[in-house]
């Protein structure tokens, strides 16, 4: 092998004294990131601040900011640096934003995530990282939950919990409908394995569920038509975003708009219903949170929430801030300088959560809630349309 | 339902208002796509930004819109000038680059796309909004012993008069003649005195002022929402790679047989539902790749009368 001449040698000495130097100023620049003001905690927020999910990851960075903002920006005592980060649309785009997150601001909890597929993706990085992560939305099927610990629910819960009251007032058989990908198929499969197991019967030509292509499907027509065909009693399905929107107003011209609907509560919750309209007067809906739930805890965050937004929260701004009610709880039971660790330790521990949505607690296995869920109908609040509670029902989770 | 009706009725009977509904749906992607095949048919540009030209009428169509005649009319007004504007402005942009290659047009169009799709959501924000039509049209009718909603009844009447016009405008007029002629040598219609920026510029106006239209009219069935532009362009190109550039009828045919199987085809066979459309446009493309049929390639061209 040569050996290098004079100039190229002289070259590559340079080099690596430039690099040397670079990196001893990028270490000082992490070392003085990192420690920040004593006590002080940082926590990440990744959520989708653009592209199709804008409007529910906005909200969760609201819900999480008011909690904080009603509590003097301090959690469990520690004053909180947050560090809002943009997942976009999914995995391509939010695993850049936590890597940066994680190696750059180097946090000390993740709270956040719409996507399931986000969070399947952006959980191995937190669990090599030893940082804890408090999502607020999507929630995948996972091995290991060490490190999860989820404020929302799991996607087959609202269909089990609303699965009884169907069977006890429809008379006849229902239709299930939904979309075809991963949370269609958890949200339906909730509703029609318990549904069918306590006696229920479905009216789809094989007991399956009809799938609708996701998200190209904007025309719902042909499926009615099918719906009518079967003779079912009433209808059971899960949209959202502008796939609701078009489902609902849709549904209210068909022919079999005077057939019940049930739904998971996303069909009609937040800025959808808006979008809606009159069309989604009378809908059934099933969901862990609505505004008008009468408790002192949602009174206060409906309170603090209508000052700085013009329409009501909603379960998503409401799971978010719950992630930082959990934080608070943890942070303050972990000690007097927490590492990460500790606050994963101490979230296990942490028993009843008052909530917006009344009390809960993580379940041991899964680390989501076990929590009460609740019958809403779409009705006439003042001038415009709400999902009022119009009953309580099955408790579900673990 | 009547108890002694004939099986075959029976059988029939279930795919009425999916294969009605499928003719709304085509007439609506016939208006949208038909300024796509203007565009690319006579001015040669791959107009990628023709999905956010809709969208632009969708959103007027839901601004103005108050469910009184008056406001739909000015909705209509306000949102063909807003698709002819865009157009105006499309056809500027496009000039220092209209020597350059498709690629680059669809690269230039295409962000114009992603950057007007982006200004709709910062100015209406990233929900789907609701649009208000009339209450007559927003109520529904009785077809064959099926509830089907007015509005796309009367789409179908409106949307139908929309593709006569073009027809006869492509066929009867000195506008039309141009347009045939510039379809079938660009540079000869230069030689004889045409201005081809002239050609350019009206073109593109046109194809946006029918996109307008489309929006405005369309919304109560693709609406305004962050996807619109996206959903609109895809369903369009569908249309023009199955109906191909040169002629009215065959971009109508194509848009009807794209509504259809989006409606009856999925009522027909749900389990492929996913696959149906793209399945369709493969056969069309592999059958093309061999040669068209001579009885299709005789069709008359934009209309009829060459």
């Amino acid at each position: 092998m040569p050996f290098p001449t004079g100039t190229s040698r002289c070259r590559a000495l340079t080099g690596a004294v430039l690099a040397l130097g670079l990196t001893l100023v990028t270490g000082a620049c992490g070392d003085g990131d990192g420690s920040g003001a004593p006590g002080t905690i940082k926590i990440g927020l990744l959520a989708s601040l653009s592209g199709t999910y804008e409007a529910v990851g906005t909200e969760i960075r609201d819900g999480f900011e008011l909690y904080l903002r009603m509590h003097d920006n301090k959690l469990g005592g520690h004053e909180v640096e947050l560090i809002v980060a943009d997942e976009g649309d999914g995995a391509p785009t939010a695993v850049p934003a936590a890597t940066k997150l994680i190696k750059q601001d180097r946090i000390d909890v993740l709270t956040g995530i719409v996507g399931g597929g986000s969070v399947a993706a952006v959980y191995p990085l937190l669990n090599e990282a030893k940082i804890p992560f408090v999502g607020s939305n999507g929630r995948p099927e996972l091995r290991d939950v060490s490190r999860i610990w989820t404020t929302s629910y799991l996607s087959d819960e609202p269909g089990a919990a609303i699965a009884e009251y169907v069977r006890d007032n429809v008379r006849g058989e229902v239709f299930a409908i939904g979309p075809d990908y991963q949370g269609g198929w958890d949200e339906l499969r909730g509703f029609t394995e318990t549904f069918t197991k306590i006696g229920g019967k479905l009216a789809n030509p094989d007991g399956k569920t009809l799938w609708t292509p996701f998200p190209q499907t904007t025309n719902f027509t042909p499926y009615f038509a099918q719906i009518k065909a079967s003779g079912a009693e009433a209808v059971y399905t899960f949209y959202a975003g502008t796939a609701a929107v078009d489902f609902v107003k849709q549904y209210a011209r068909s022919e079999i708009r005077d057939l019940p609907l049930y739904a998971a509560g996303f069909l009609t919750e937040g800025g959808v219903l808006n979008a809606q309209g009159e069309a989604a007067r009378n809908i059934y809906s099933v969901l862990n949170y609505s505004p008008d739930l009468d408790n002192a805890e949602n009174r206060s965050f409906v309170a603090a929430w209508k000052e700085n937004h013009d329409g009501l929260p909603t379960t998503y701004a409401m799971a978010s801030y719950d992630a930082a009610a959990v934080l608070d709880k943890a942070i303050a039971a972990a000690g007097e300088n927490p590492t990460p660790e500790e606050i994963n330790a101490a979230i296990a521990g942490l028993g009843q959560i008052n909530s917006p949505r009344g009390t809960w607690q993580f379940s041991p296995t899964t680390h989501s809630p076990v929590q009460k869920w609740y019958l809403r109908q779409v009705r006439q609040d003042g001038r415009t349309l709400s999902n009022t509670v119009v009953g309580d029902l099955a408790t579900v989770g673990g | 339902m009547t108890t002694r009706a004939a099986p075959l009725t029976d059988a029939i009977d279930p795919y009425l208002i999916p294969a009605l509904d499928g003719v709304a749906y085509g007439l609506l992607l016939f208006v949208a796509a038909s300024g796509l095949v203007l565009c690319f048919g006579v001015a040669n540009i791959l107009n990628l930004a023709h999905g956010a030209l809709y969208a632009v009428g969708a959103y007027t169509v839901a601004v103005l819109a108050d469910a009184s005649w008056g406001s739909l009319a000015l909705a209509l007004v306000v949102g063909v000038a807003a698709g002819a504007g865009a157009g105006g402005v499309l056809a500027g942009l496009l000039a220092p680059v209209v020597r350059r290659d498709h690629l680059t047009q669809a690269l230039l169009t295409f962000g114009v796309a992603l950057v007007g799709s982006a200004l709709l959501v910062a100015a209406f924000g990233p929900d789907s909004l609701p649009v208000r039509i009339p209450a007559a049209l927003d109520g529904t009718v009785e077809v064959a012993g099926h509830r089907y909603p007015a509005y796309r009844l009367g789409f179908i009447a409106v949307a139908g008069l929309i593709a006569v016009a073009l027809t006869l405008v492509v066929a009867r007029t000195r506008v039309g003649m141009l347009v045939r002629a510039t379809v079938d040598d660009a540079d000869m219609v230069a030689c004889l005195g045409v201005n081809p920026a002239r050609v350019r510029l009206g073109v593109l106006v046109a194809a946006g002022a029918l996109a307008g239209v489309a929006g405005v009219l369309g919304a109560p069935i693709i609406g305004p929402a962050p996807t619109t532009a996206d959903t609109v362009l895809m369903l369009g190109l569908v249309v023009v790679v199955l109906g191909g550039l040169d002629s009215v009828r065959n971009t109508l045919l194509a848009a009807l047989a794209v509504g259809e199987i989006q409606t009856l085809g999925v009522a027909l066979t749900p389990a492929v539902a996913p696959f149906l459309l793209f399945t369709a446009m493969a056969a069309v493309l592999a059958v093309r790749s061999r040669g068209v049929p001579a009885w299709w390639r005789f069709r008359p061209r934009w209309g009829g009368t060459t």
